[in-house]
């Protein structure tokens, strides 16, 4: 998919985009100048050493830190000038967020994860235990759906994490480290299903630094001390089937 | 489920859900729920935190009453013992303030009350001078410590005492220094056990032989002294056989003289004449050391409200030191509370909870336990008010006090509550993310 192709709208567009963190004397440049399109329906990884500046990007494109300098448009709006609670409503609106701990809230059911984004969206009760019961269907665990976190195992935690992301239609799935504390065949499960939206035409940028995660986007995006080392195609990795060559070897090629 | 390769999915409902409004945030409804779970997922913890708030809330809800319920009882004690009531008395410690002297010397004589008697007409319903002493009763084999008391037949209207059985002895007895009395519930009890009616029997006071007359009723233990240990009997006969105190000038004295007004809005002119009256008898020149005394009920009972007074300002003052004390402890664990839940805090944010959304939720929560603490204090204090019961006080409940605790817990949540809460609304999401 290239920019030419449709003309699809761009999601997120970075320009030259830097990130300064102080502390006392000491200053540092976590992100200096980093300028990135990713377009609708795209499923991007985000791959780089730790200390790279992926994980400030991340933060940036999910509008839970703020430039130092530079231009972000989100779906062609400019957001780097938000007020806080613009950004808030932002991040219920166009950002669904997925951790590598899940972070689910312990004393909530299932259901009641889902349906945070939907509170804070002001959708009625009805409708959003509707909606979120859906959604725990679409991942398969609407029969537990009464449970509580602890309950569940991780690969399934995970997957109630997806659900509570999508469940405001974000324009943006973004998901960082989301197989980190996974074993290799729920990660497999967890990457299934982030494919499985990314072919339904939602947007996914997956922030990892495992190779074979980064395996399964068509496009990855490496971070190198804060600018953007590489930008390729490839041929992602089909879930369930192993990928077809080592991966440094494959986005060597692309 | 396990998505597989190739299997197909269920598409996610692609239309978004209505987002009928936006403004309201998690509203105070929301906020209460999330509240309500915090509260009861800790529920030894919640109870500690508030603990402060019940203790304050509850000792004011239980001092009040109980004070209440004293001074309403008090109150009731004073009114039994007559009303429109003027007594004149011997001045406390009056003339000169020798330490020596114990107790009051006795200046009022019988002639001042037989003056007093006869000087208003109309505007006294009736006089009574009393003496008393504390004599020996028997009857047969049976003894017991009485207090004597000597007056005049007018007392049984004027101090509101009527007999249960028999009557009171009359002015020709009181003329005649007749040997009868009228005796108390506890002297019936104490001498008159087996006897069916004590009436027309005899009992020995001090050795002298008196014939019964009336008995008084039950008038409960509460009340100054035992009213029930009394036996009252003619003052003419009293002064004959028992007083030994006389006057200076030699005139036999008597403790008190009551004067019952016949119009309560006489008093305080009826005040002003008998102090007048008597300052002349007296030949007493000093207004303000005179060696009499005229109180009027009336002052008993506003000084009484005095006291009350100043006890309830007692109570507040303790019940806002507590209710403060309180409202710390309730801000130090809220403060702890958002620590603990920073990450929760930056998990909420990044779903879209404004900082307005997580205010909410904290104060909600502090204000939530404070109001229950409130509620759990009111209860308390109830409870422990009706224990107080068993010990003599009946507990007077008035909405004030309930009203101000309550309303005043949910103040103290709420203003103690708000820095925890802003604290938490200001924190970074990156860094309450990134909290451990």
């Amino acid at each position: 998919m290239t920019a030419a192709a449709a003309a699809p709208l761009a999601v997120v567009e970075l320009q030259d985009i830097r990130k300064i963190y102080t502390q006392g004397e000491l200053v540092f440049e976590a992100l200096r100048g980093v300028s990135l399109t990713i377009l609708q329906g795209e499923m991007v990884a985000l791959m780089g050493p730790s200390g790279s500046g992926k994980t400030t990007l991340m933060q940036v494109i999910g509008l839970l830190d703020r430039p130092s300098s530079g231009s972000y448009h989100l779906a062609g709006r400019d957001v780097t000038t938000l007020g806080e609670n613009d950004l808030a409503r932002a991040r219920n609106e166009d950002i669904g967020f997925v951790f590598q701990a899940f972070h689910l809230l312990p004393r909530q059911t299932l259901l009641e994860n889902v349906e945070v984004p939907l509170v804070y969206a002001g959708v009625p009760p009805r409708e959003r235990r509707a909606r979120a019961l859906d959604l725990l269907e679409r991942v398969g665990l609407a029969d537990k759906a009464g449970s509580r976190p602890s309950q569940i195992s991780g690969g399934q935690k995970q997957r109630v994490a997806v659900a509570r992301a999508l469940a405001g239609s974000p324009r943006l799935l973004l998901a960082d480290e989301p197989t980190g504390n996974l074993d290799t065949r729920t990660s497999e499960e967890v990457m299934a299903l982030f494919c499985a939206l990314h072919a339904e035409g939602t947007t996914v940028v997956i922030v990892t630094h495992e190779a074979d995660i980064g395996a399964y986007a068509e496009r990855v995006v490496r971070v190198r001390d804060g600018l953007i080392e590489s930008d390729r195609q490839q041929v992602p990795r089909r879930p369930g089937v192993a990928a077809p060559l080592p991966v440094a070897q494959a986005v060597g090629e692309a | 489920m396990t998505v597989q390769a190739g299997e197909t999915v269920r598409p996610v409902p692609a239309s978004a859900p209505a987002r009928p409004r936006r403004g309201g945030g998690i509203g105070l409804g929301g906020a209460f729920v999330i509240a309500w779970r915090a509260i009861v997922g800790t529920p030894l913890r919640s109870i500690l935190t508030a603990l402060g708030v019940i203790i304050g809330v509850a000792a004011v809800v239980a001092l009040t009453a109980i004070g209440q319920g004293s001074t309403a009882g008090i109150t009731r004690n004073l009114e039994s013992l007559g009303t429109n009531l003027l007594t004149v008395q011997s001045a406390r410690g009056g003339g000169g303030g020798s330490l020596v002297r114990a107790g009051p010397r006795q200046t009022v004589t019988l002639k001042d009350a037989e003056a007093l008697s006869t000087a208003f007409g109309a505007r006294i319903a009736g006089v009574a001078p009393t003496a008393q002493s504390s004599v020996q009763a028997k009857a047969g084999d049976l003894n017991a410590q009485v207090t004597l008391l000597g007056t005049w037949p007018a007392y049984e209207t004027v101090r509101n005492s009527p007999v249960a059985s028999g009557s009171y002895f009359t002015q020709a007895d009181v003329d005649g220094r007749k040997r009868v009395a009228v005796i108390g519930a506890q002297v019936v009890t104490d001498l008159f056990a087996d006897t069916p009616d004590p009436v027309g029997q005899k009992v020995r006071l001090s050795g002298v032989s008196f014939t019964v007359v009336g008995v008084l009723p039950d008038k409960g233990n509460s009340g100054f002294g035992n009213a029930n240990s009394q036996v009252i009997v003619p003052l003419s006969t009293y002064i004959q056989r028992f007083s030994r105190t006389n006057s200076a000038s030699g005139q036999p004295t008597v403790s008190n003289v009551y004067l019952q007004a016949t119009d309560k809005d006489d008093l305080t002119a009826l005040v002003t004449d008998v102090t007048d009256l008597m300052s002349t008898r007296h030949e007493q020149t000093d207004p303000d050391n005179l060696d009499f005394s005229v109180q009027n009920q009336a002052d008993s009972l506003a000084s009484l409200n005095t006291i009350t007074n100043t006890l309830t300002l007692l109570v507040g003052a303790i019940a806002g030191i507590s209710l403060l004390v309180g409202g710390i402890g309730i801000m130090n664990i809220m403060l702890v509370s958002v620590t603990e839940r920073t990450r929760e805090i930056g998990v909420r944010k990044a779903l879209g909870a404004r900082p307005r959304d997580i205010l909410t939720q904290f104060l909600v929560e502090a204000a939530l336990l404070s109001l229950g603490g409130g509620i759990i204090g009111i209860g308390l204090g109830i409870a422990t008010a009706y224990a107080g019961n068993s010990f003599g006080i009946s507990p007077v409940f008035s909405a004030t006090p309930i009203v101000v605790a309550f309303v005043f817990s949910a103040l103290v949540g709420v203003f103690f509550g708000y820095y925890p809460a802003a604290r938490a609304a200001r924190l970074d999401p990156v860094e309450s993310l990134r909290y451990e």
